[in-house]
């Protein structure tokens, strides 16, 4: 094995979040001084000495701020800590040596962290750290301004462009005029088979019917492709979509945490809510706002008001480590949690940064990061349960109609009535053994021998029926229906600001911060009335149209589930290390029109579908090839894998298998297979263990089947465990596709293509005469069109050499071609 | 991203598809990269290990009974002591009283270095000389879900790679038919064998050991019903129908990469199946490994495999073996979790040791955390005999062999109750370092950029241990 020795690379390798501009980094010792000094000398700052030497210290000890590159070098009531230069002389170096001061008292530095030191201080003790003792950090903000993402959102005047006949409507102008700007053509239109097939994945995640490719051939109107999209988006389909995007945004999964198998009972009334308010087409604005402080709008009827409680659930659903020990650490951690999710999902920020230092690249100073965390401090989600160290989420009640009501109090009567019948039954069974054993008891051994053995036998039966109906008992109490109740949170009684965590630890705490928003994005400051969290304040701050990044996240994410990629590709983060937008004058155009339209995402939608950009072919083109190989200029439409879900549910629709209908608890808690332990005075919380399937669940669309954390994704959901589907502890706008050999093996060997190609097999010959129409069917049904003339020969071919089974292989082979797996 | 072997500036310029887009999450772990991404990269500096195998004993095993007994403790068997525990936060069930509970089992010095060993591991006791014991190491969290998780990627929470994946990304893979990170029995769910945002063909291959030698250990391994030749018909006309698309449109890395991970896929088909199958070792190594002997059967099976593995050059095995959860009658569970894996561990040591593998091999023996020194009792009213021990990540044993670690040595000391340390402390960042620095990689350069900064395997923190490491 060949050694190489490479020590720095010239280039500050680590600090968390470190800034390195790669494009223009430079090598003068100046750089290279602060490279060090952010690689190894802050870092150790401010894990060993800013608990005590620092702004956020309650009291400065020995006067000394280590902070700030002034006070540093002014020093404290000692003297100054260094001398630059010369680390011999340096208070600090002594100190941290334990020669003169013991610092840090508890823990001597390690030996390279001490060298480390004395290296800084040798090369002149460079510190990039400018700002005076005055609080530093929120002047950052008000700089930061200039970034064009926290500019306000400004919509330019359409473009002018040279072929004036290729737009169809105003966002072409947009990507043409870039494209004639850099002397490009786009290629010509798709046919109407591709349109069809990506359209209805890209809006459904469904492929289209063969009755549907059919329709759309025949229909020769100019208004064909309008007709496509507005029946797409009015099938429940798209809202069971596009809600599967959004719920890789919130960490969603039917258990609590990851520990113990603990299930999430109510989880799916939160994945519900979303399908239904995308079918809905509920305004954006209005969708945010509930999901941070529905609980606190004041709807009118009961139907919102539920959802309003139930859409909270986006603050809890991630992964909460209900088992840590240390409550406060969990409070603090599932703040954080919640203000990271909030902030990337709706702003394309990573605030999470300054949970600990200000961030290092983006204008957010620390005491943004506690003034948003103060409002989500000041809101429960978990509570301390009597099992052993173990928290729960808090479950809310659902206020429910006259008619919810009604249809509640029977169920609640049948259930009574059922747990009345087991335990008469429990009863009976057990006067019947009582009996049986008395009866023996006074028998005699000699004469009635085959009576006893026959009453020990019932005696058996009796005690294992007896034992399923304490089974079944337990079960029924547990499971007790009643009031609807969601996952969600509600206000504390006295909502206060938060104090600054060092580090993040609870029990290191700097200043208090006043509750707000983030600065660099706001210019009136946040009026949180006394009494109230501030979660609704928060939540009108960022559903505002006035809010520069929100509209724009939101036309930017939807844009890139339609072309592959956003125009900001970094679609979860529109800080300084994001990437720019590759066309921002559409941007802002696209963000502006979902704002005035009333934030409705149908709309854009149909927008979008129906331009000329997203009519184009993904042909390839040289020019285009040769100038823009990464097509971030639109010459042509992106191709993308389909996702573990749509690849499931295509598979399904192919052999006429798919339930379209779903919704409803994933995990089939009704089976006592199912139901670990729910023994209330378990030290463990109530958990699942999955074995028994609702008859109805292999063919559900993938979106309602269950989705764990604690193992691989279980039962008919298991090919999301091959074709990436996002780990449900993450959250992430944009999902990874890998081709590793896994998948291939997968798509060879598994059982479940097997059984599918079966099933088409089975279909094709259940409707078509001849060899000639099966294939045409089989082509139709898999690739969304007619197959060719070559492609005919060689399929003929290889089903007579093959045989026995020829068309099951055949069907195996297109289900895992590339072809199939793409959309085009 | 900066792999080993190459600086990021120089990655940027080389790669080919070094657009820029390193700050963008996962871009360059998606498909549109076409260079391979397990080719083998060279280290840092010269490695002194070259491969990982990682026992990973799942539950908590019990440091006090095992390796490290403590006077102060047996002296004090049963008698009610002070808290030995400040004012921490944490919430302690079953542990009213502080009772200080001596070992369970007799443990002596063994070898000639004289490590210490319960007689509850006789054949470990045999390699004894080959190990080196850390005896003060932290980790952060008390609970097994997030303590694994930390053991696995560095985090308590958050999903990050696992240090196999890390490691596979550092270094590449030394045979291409085969996963560069195998993972046996793997602990409860993915994330502890996950590439996160690695590019995900460093992802751990997850693999059961079948009680039998008849059921495969990789899924979809093989085709259950078509013959091979009609497999290979298949392929073809398969292959044939993404070649056609691909040159209708003549570019597309995507398809590229699946193309060939069908032709990898049919090639493990090829070379996997025989290395899983066992029936060719000789009875005297299988019963090395205690194969076939009831309790150490499943263990066995899986230390061999892990030999085998390494042998053909996987960098990162992992072997889990659990049931070490004693929060109860440990005297009575102790000796029954021991059985299961002495043979194993002291057979795949031994074998490394003949095979001359051992120098380049680093096996790592681990749980999540250890036990405390007092004992448990969830029930509260149980008689000491029958109480357990609690968890305990503030101070517990690892033990490590090969590699070019100290053999026959102790490194670290703890206080008189065994609970914190007092000498030679060892994160669990601090382990991960030092792992890195034997395989020859500086642990603050190996970074992946995710989520607008770079990330390592060791966050912000870790010191390699270098008390511990045989001079070069």
């Amino acid at each position: 094995m060949q050694a190489t020795v490479i020590r720095y690379c010239g280039l500050p390798v680590f600090v968390a979040c470190l800034a390195v501009s790669l494009a223009t980094a430079d090598d003068t010792a100046t750089d290279a001084g602060d490279a060090f000094f952010e690689q190894r000398i802050r870092p150790l700052l401010v894990e060993h000495c800013y608990a005590c030497h620092s702004g956020r210290a309650k009291k400065q000890k020995g006067g000394l701020r280590l902070d700030l590159r002034s006070t540093v070098r002014s020093g404290g009531e000692s003297g100054p800590a260094i001398v630059p230069g010369r680390p011999e002389q340096s208070l600090l170096i002594s100190a941290v040596r334990h020669e003169s001061l013991k610092m840090p008292p508890e823990r001597k530095l390690s030996d390279r962290a001490i060298a480390d030191l004395v290296h800084w201080i040798e090369l002149g003790a460079p510190d990039p750290r400018d700002g005076t003792a005055a609080p530093s950090s929120d002047s950052v903000a008000v700089d930061g301004r200039a970034h064009w993402a926290f500019q306000p959102v400004a919509p330019p005047a359409r473009p002018a462009v040279r072929a004036t006949d290729w737009p169809r409507n105003a966002l072409d102008y947009f990507v043409l005029a870039r494209l004639e700007q850099a002397e490009l053509q786009p290629v010509a239109d798709a046919d109407r088979y591709t349109w069809l097939r990506r359209v209805t994945f890209d809006l459904t995640g469904l492929a289209p019917t063969v009755a549907e490719i059919r329709a759309f051939q025949q229909d020769t109107s100019p208004r064909a492709w309008h007709a496509v999209v507005d029946r797409l988006l009015a099938t429940p389909a798209y809202g069971q979509r596009w809600a599967r995007h959004w719920l890789d945004l919130v960490g969603y999964a039917d258990q609590i945490g990851t520990s113990n198998n603990v299930f999430a009972e109510h989880a799916w009334r939160y994945r519900d809510y979303v399908v239904a308010a995308l079918n809905a087409d509920k305004p954006y604005a209005q969708f945010v706002r509930e999901q941070i402080a529905g609980d606190l709008l004041t709807p009118e009827t009961p139907v919102e008001r539920a959802a309003g409680i139930t859409a909270t659930g986006f603050l809890v659903l991630g992964d909460l480590e209900i088992v840590e020990a240390d409550k406060a650490k969990l409070r603090v951690d599932i703040v954080d949690q919640q203000l990271t999710k909030v902030s990337r999902a709706f702003l394309g920020l990573t605030i999470g940064c300054a949970r600990c230092h200000d961030h290092k690249f983006d204008p957010i100073p620390q005491r943004d990061y506690y003034a948003i965390a103060g409002v989500f401090h000041s809101s429960r989600s978990v509570f301390k349960t009597d099992r052993g160290v173990w928290s729960d989420v808090l479950a809310r009640e659902l206020p429910e109609t006259a008619e919810q009501q009604r249809v509640s109090a029977e169920q609640t009567q049948r259930h009574q009535q059922r747990l009345t019948a087991l335990k008469a039954e429990r009863t009976e069974a057990e006067r019947q053994k009582k009996q049986l054993a008395e009866e023996n008891n006074g028998a005699d051994e000699a004469t009635e021998g085959k009576q006893i053995a026959a009453r020990k036998k019932q005696i058996d039966q009796l005690a294992s029926k007896v034992s399923q109906l304490d089974r079944k008992i337990v079960h029924a109490e547990f499971f007790v229906p009643g009031a609807p109740r969601v996952y969600g949170v509600e206000d504390i009684a006295k909502p206060a600001d938060m104090q600054i965590t060092i580090r993040g630890n609870p029990r290191a705490l700097g200043e208090t911060v006043p509750r707000g928003f983030l600065q660099v994005a706001t210019t009136v400051p946040a009026a949180i009335p006394a009494g109230a969290s501030g979660r609704a304040e928060l939540a009108v701050w960022i559903a505002s149209p006035e809010n520069p990044l929100t509209a724009r996240v939101a036309a930017n994410r939807i844009w890139q589930k339609l072309f592959g990629r956003g125009l900001v590709r970094s679609v979860d983060n529109f800080g300084l290390r994001g990437e720019k937008p590759s066309h921002p004058g559409l941007l802002d155009h696209l963000a502006h029109r979902f704002t005035s339209s009333g934030w409705s995402q149908k709309r854009l939608l149909r927008m979008l579908t129906l331009s000329r950009s997203y009519r184009m072919s993904s042909a390839h083109s040289p020019s285009g090839h040769h100038a823009d190989p990464e097509n971030r200029l639109l010459w042509r439409m992106n191709r993308t894998r389909l996702d573990a879900e749509s690849l499931r549910d295509a598979l399904l629709l192919a052999t006429d298998q798919l339930h379209r209908i779903g919704g409803g608890s994933a995990i089939p808690l009704e089976y006592l297979e199912n139901v670990g332990n729910i023994d209330p005075a378990n030290v463990n919380p109530p958990s699942f263990s999955l074995s028994k399937w609702r008859p109805e669940q292999p063919f559900l669309r993938t979106l309602y089947l269950p989705v764990i954390r604690s193992s691989s994704q279980p039962g008919p959901a298991e090919l999301r465990n091959v074709f990436d589907f996002p780990n449900p502890s993450e959250f992430t706008g944009h999902r990874v596709t890998t081709a590793v050999p896994t998948q291939a093996l997968f798509l060879m060997n598994s059982p479940v293509l097997k059984k599918h190609a079966a099933a088409l097999a089975t279909r094709l010959h259940a409707e078509a005469e001849d060899e000639t129409q099966r294939l045409e069917l089989l082509w139709l049904r898999v690739l969304g069109r007619p197959i060719r003339a070559t492609e005919e020969q060689e399929a003929r071919a290889f089903l007579a050499a093959v045989g026995d089974g020829a068309w099951r292989e055949l069907s195996h082979a297109l289900f895992a071609s590339n072809e199939f797996l793409m959309r085009l | 991203m900066n792999r080993v072997g190459l600086g990021r500036r120089q990655l940027l310029q080389s790669a080919a598809c070094g657009f820029g887009g390193l700050a963008l999450n996962g871009m360059l772990a998606d498909t549109s990269c076409a260079a391979s991404p397990l080719a083998e990269h060279a280290p840092h500096f010269p490695a002194r290990a070259r491969r990982v195998i990682f026992l990973f004993i799942a539950g908590g095993p019990s440091q006090g009974d095992l390796f490290a007994p403590k006077a102060y403790i047996s002296k004090h068997h049963g008698q009610e002591i002070s808290s030995p525990v400040g004012d921490d936060g944490q919430i302690r069930v079953g542990v009213d009283r502080f009772l200080p509970m001596a070992p369970v089992a007799p443990v002596r010095p063994r070898g000639d270095a004289g490590l210490m060993m319960s007689d509850l591991l006789p054949h470990m006791s045999g390699v004894a000389d080959e190990l080196c014991m850390l005896r003060a190491m932290v980790s952060d969290n008390k609970a097994h879900a997030p303590a694994s998780l930390q053991f696995h990627t560095g985090h308590i929470a958050e999903a990050r790679p696992s240090m196999g994946a890390w490691i596979s990304y550092g270094l590449g893979t030394q045979n291409e038919n085969l996963p560069s990170f195998i993972t046996i029995h793997p602990p409860s769910g993915p994330r502890s064998y996950g590439a996160s945002f690695l590019p995900a063909i460093h992802q751990g291959t997850p693999l059961r050991v079948p009680g039998n030698d008849r059921d495969p250990a990789i899924s979809n391994l093989r085709d259950p019903s078509a013959n091979l030749q009609i497999q290979r018909q298949r392929l073809d006309f398969l292959q044939g129908v993404n070649q056609r698309l691909l040159n209708r449109v003549k570019t597309d890395a995507q398809m590229e990469g699946i193309i060939e991970s069908f032709e990898l896929a049919f090639r493990m088909q090829a070379e996997a199946p025989s290395l899983v199958d066992l029936t060719g070792e000789s009875g005297e190594t299988l019963d090395l490994y205690g194969i076939g002997d009831g309790p150490s059967d499943r263990n066995g099976r899986a230390c061999l495999l892990a030999r085998r593995f390494s042998e053909s050059g996987v960098r990162f095995v992992q072997v889990t073996m659990g049931g070490w959860d004693h929060h109860g009658d440990i005297a009575a569970a102790l000796p029954n979790s021991c059985r299961g894996v002495d043979k194993p561990i002291a057979g795949l040591i031994g074998d490394l040791k003949r095979r001359g593998l051992l120098e380049e091999t680093l096996v790592v023996w681990s749980g999540e955390f250890g036990r405390t020194y007092w004992s448990q009792d969830l029930s509260g009213k149980n008689p000491l005999v029958k109480h357990g021990r609690e968890h305990q990540q503030e101070s517990f044993c690892t033990l490590l062999a090969g590699g070019c670690v100290k053999p026959g040595f102790v490194h670290g000391e703890t206080d008189d109750h065994g609970y914190q340390p007092i000498e030679g402390r060892v994160h669990l960042h601090d382990l991960h370092a030092t792992l890195l620095h034997l395989l020859g990689i500086d642990h603050e350069q190996l970074t992946y950029p995710h989520n607008g900064r770079d990330h390592r395997l060791t966050d912000v923190y870790g010191n390699v241990v270098d008390e511990i490491l045989q001079s070069a």
